[in-house]
C-alpha cells in the first residue's frame, strides 16, 4: 500500500484530533506543526461544552455531536482526566417556541440514544437545579444530568499522544514559514527551523490563522474572526453551593469552573456585519488576558440581571479574548480547494470541541480512501463560493 | 478621611527582558494591570472610608491608556482619579515621578492619607511613596499591614507593621502617606454592576500645563538617576526529569537528597 504522506499546520483541537483519525490508517504519515504548544491559543480558550442538547449545532447534525460527545466518553474511560470531562449536566433554556422545538427534539435524539433528557416546566423544579435562575418571561427548560463540558487542551494533548504512539510525530514550537505548491499541486512545507518536508496532502488546522495560512497557498480563506469574550465570576459568598450545570441561553452560556462561574456570549448571537462582534485580525496580537469591550459588560449585566440575577453581583475574577473562526454561514470548512492536496480543516467556531472527531473522522477517510461523506459534502469549501 | 491612592500600571506579562543600550526595561506587550500591591494599597483605603466616610482618589502618572487601570480602580470603589499625562513626563526617574505626582496631589485638593503600594512589580525599587512624601513635607510609614482606627483619635492614624515575627503600631499625624505590603489584605473584586459604574465616574487628566513645572524637574532631564547596568540574573538550575515506578521514583529521589545534603 503506498505511503501517503500528510502534513498538518496547527496543533490545536482541529489539527490533533486530525492526526489522530489519519494515524489509524497503516499507510498513514502524519506529522503536526505547531508554532506555540498543543491545545493552546484558541482551543486553550474554548469553554469546551459537549452538550447532548442546545443550539450550538443543529439537530441535523446530531451524529456530529454524539461522535464528539462518546469520542470524549471513552477517552475518559481509557484514562481518567485525559478528556477533563467535569460531568455537571446541561440546562437549557426555550425563551421562546422556537427554541422550545429545538430543545424537545434533541431530547428525544439523546433519549433514543441511551441518555437521559426532560423537558420541564415546573418553575420549581428549573430553580432546584439552578436556585440563581429567574423563571421569569421563560417557557420551561431542557435538562440532562449526563453531560457537561471537556478540556479542550487536555483532549488536544491526548489526541497527540494517541498519535504518536500510533506512529506519528509531533512538531511543537515550530512554525511554518512556506508551504510548496508546483502547478497548482501540494507539494511540501517548509518550517521555522530549516527543515523542508514532502508532503502529498498539508492541512489547514489553524482556525483563527487560517487567513494567514491560506495566503501561503496564494487562497483567500473565508474566515471572520468573531469575539469570544468570556468573564469569570467569583459568586456573591465566593461559594456555588450547588452543582452549576452548563447553562444555555441563546444569547450566552455558563458553566462552572472550580468556585467560579465562566460565561460567555454564544457565538451564533454574533453579527459578522457588526464590527463590535467580528472582522478579521491577528490572532498573534491577542493578549492572553483581558481585552474585553466594554459592550459585553453591559450586554452581560443585562442578561444576567433579568436571566441569572443570582449570580449579577459576582466579582469579576478575570476575562479573556479569543478569536472564533468563522465562514459566513457558521459552519466549519471541510475538505479539497482549488489547490491540489491543500486541504481545509477550519471555521469550526465556536464548536470546534463538539465537530472536531466527527469531522476529523470523515475527512480522514478522505484523504486516505478518496471517499466524500454527507457531512463533507455539506461542509465543502465549493458551497462558500456560491 | 479623605484618601489619596498611588497606582502603577504594570505589564501583566513576566516576559520582560533589558534593553542592551539603555538598560531600560523592555515588555513584550503594552498590556497592562494595576501593581499588586497597590490592589492592596486601594483596598486598605476602601475599608478606612467604609469606617470614616469621605473619598478616595486615585492618582496615575502613565501614557493615556493607564486610563484602564484608573478605571479598575474605580470599579473596586475608589470614587474619583487622576490621570497624569504627557510626552514630556515620559522617563522619568522615581525622583521626577515622585515631584509630579506629590505636584499633582497637591494641586487635586486636600487629603488626610496618601497610600502606595509598597513595592512595584516592575521596578520594586520601593521609593516613590517616601519621596513623595517627603516632597509634600508630611510623615511616612513604609510597608505597612493595615490600620487600627480609632474613631476618638482625630488627626492621627494608627499604622500597622510586621518586623521579624513581631507587631508594631506606628501613630502618625495626618496627613500623612503610608505605602502598604503586597498580600497584606484581600482585595475586592469589581463587579459587572461597579465596572459599568466606573465608566461615568470623574477622571481629571493632568497635563504639564496645568501643573507648569519646570523641564529639568521632569522626564528625563529632571532624572538624576544614571542607570549604569540592568540584567536578568543568570539561572545555574537545572532540571533532571526521573522516570520509573512510584518505588522506584522514590528510591531515586532519597538518594538525590542524600547526596544534596552531602554537599551542606
Amino acid at each position: 500500500m503506498d505511503k501517503k504522506k500528510i502534513g498538518i499546520i496547527g496543533g490545536g483541537i482541529s489539527g490533533t484530533c486530525l492526526g489522530y483519525h489519519l494515524s489509524l490508517y497503516d499507510n498513514a504519515e502524519v506529522v503536526v506543526f505547531e508554532k506555540d504548544t498543543i491545545g493552546g491559543a484558541s482551543t486553550a480558550k474554548s469553554a469546551g461544552t459537549v452538550c447532548l442538547f442546545d443550539d450550538s449545532l443543529k439537530n441535523r447534525y446530531w451524529d456530529v455531536r454524539l461522535y464528539g460527545f462518546e469520542s470524549y466518553l471513552k477517552m475518559e474511560e481509557e484514562e481518567k482526566g485525559s478528556a477533563g470531562f467535569d460531568k455537571t449536566g446541561t440546562l437549557v433554556v426555550a425563551t421562546d417556541e422556537k427554541v422550545e422545538a429545538t430543545i424537545k427534539t434533541g431530547i428525544a435524539l439523546a433519549k433514543a440514544a441511551g441518555y437521559t433528557g426532560e423537558y420541564i416546566t415546573d418553575k420549581d423544579k428549573i430553580k432546584e437545579i439552578l436556585p440563581d435562575i429567574s423563571t421569569e418571561n421563560i417557557l420551561g427548560a431542557g435538562y440532562t444530568q449526563d453531560d457537561g463540558y471537556f478540556d479542550g487542551t487536555m483532549i488536544s494533548n491526548t489526541y497527540a499522544k494517541k498519535m504518536q504512539k500510533n506512529g506519528g510525530a509531533v512538531k511543537t514550537g515550530v512554525k511554518v514559514t512556506e508551504v510548496k505548491v508546483e502547478d497548482k499541486k501540494i507539494k511540501g512545507l517548509k518550517t521555522s527551523d530549516g527543515e523542508d518536508y514532502e508532503f502529498d496532502y498539508v492541512v489547514d488546522c489553524t482556525g483563527p490563522w487560517s487567513k494567514f495560512t491560506g495566503e501561503m497557498v496564494g487562497m483567500d480563506v473565508p474566515i471572520w474572526h468573531t469575539k469570544a469574550e468570556a468573564f469569570f465570576l467569583c459568586p456573591p459568598g465566593k461559594k456555588l453551593g450547588y452543582t452549576f450545570p452548563v447553562l444555555k441561553y441563546p444569547a450566552f452560556y455558563a458553566l462552572r469552573a472550580g468556585d467560579n462561574i465562566f460565561i460567555c456570549k454564544s457565538h451564533l448571537s454574533m453579527d459578522l456585519s457588526n464590527p463590535m462582534h467580528a472582522g478579521q485580525w491577528d490572532p498573534d496580537k491577542l493578549p492572553a488576558t483581558g481585552g474585553t469591550d466594554d459592550y459585553f459588560i453591559d450586554f452581560l449585566l443585562d442578561q444576567l440581571e433579568c436571566r441569572v440575577p443570582g449570580i449579577v453581583d459576582s466579582g469579576l475574577v478575570s476575562s479573556w479574548l479569543s478569536y472564533r473562526a468563522e465562514p459566513k454561514d457558521f459552519l466549519p470548512i471541510l475538505g479539497e480547494t482549488p489547490v491540489e492536496g491543500y486541504i481545509l480543516a477550519t471555521g469550526y467556531g465556536g464548536n470546534g470541541v463538539i465537530e472536531a472527531p466527527a469531522a476529523s473522522r470523515d475527512l480522514a477517510k478522505f484523504i486516505m480512501r478518496g471517499e466524500k461523506t454527507p457531512l463533507l459534502e455539506d461542509w465543502a469549501f465549493e458551497r462558500l463560493l456560491k | 478621611m479623605n484618601i489619596a491612592v498611588l497606582i502603577k500600571q504594570v505589564p501583566v506579562s513576566n516576559d520582560v527582558s533589558v534593553d542592551p543600550e539603555t538598560h531600560a526595561l523592555v515588555r513584550a506587550t503594552s498590556e497592562g494591570m494595576i501593581n499588586p500591591a497597590d490592589l492592596n494599597a486601594i483596598e486598605a483605603a476602601m475599608v478606612l472610608k467604609e469606617q470614616t466616610e469621605g473619598k478616595v482618589v486615585v492618582f496615575t502618572m502613565g501614557p493615556p491608556d493607564a486610563e484602564k487601570a484608573l478605571r479598575d480602580a474605580m470599579a473596586m470603589g475608589c470614587d474619583e482619579s487622576c490621570l497624569i499625562t504627557d510626552r514630556c513626563l515620559a522617563g522619568g526617574d522615581t525622583i521626577a515621578t515622585a515631584k509630579v505626582l506629590a505636584e499633582s496631589i497637591g494641586r487635586y485638593g486636600t487629603f488626610d492619607l496618601i497610600l502606595s503600594g509598597a513595592l512595584s512589580a516592575d521596578g520594586a525599587t520601593g521609593q516613590v511613596g517616601a519621596m513623595v512624601a517627603e516632597y509634600m513635607g508630611i510623615p511616612h510609614v513604609a510597608e505597612i499591614q493595615g490600620f487600627a482606627y480609632d474613631e476618638s483619635a482625630a488627626g492621627s492614624i494608627l499604622a500597622v507593621k510586621k518586623f521579624q515575627g513581631m507587631e508594631f503600631k506606628i501613630k502618625a499625624a495626618l496627613p500623612a502617606l503610608m505605602s502598604v505590603c503586597f498580600g497584606c489584605n484581600e482585595p475586592r473584586l469589581a463587579t459587572l454592576r461597579t465596572k459599568r459604574a466606573a465608566k461615568s465616574k470623574p477622571l481629571e487628566v493632568y497635563t504639564n500645563a496645568e501643573l507648569g513645572m519646570a523641564a529639568d524637574e521632569i522626564g528625563l532631564e529632571g532624572s538624576p538617576t544614571d542607570v549604569t547596568d540592568s540584567f536578568e540574573p543568570e539561572s545555574t538550575r537545572k532540571a533532571q526529569m526521573l522516570s520509573g515506578t512510584p518505588d522506584e521514583l522514590a528510591r531515586k529521589l532519597k538518594e538525590l537528597i542524600e547526596i544534596e545534603k552531602g554537599k551542606e
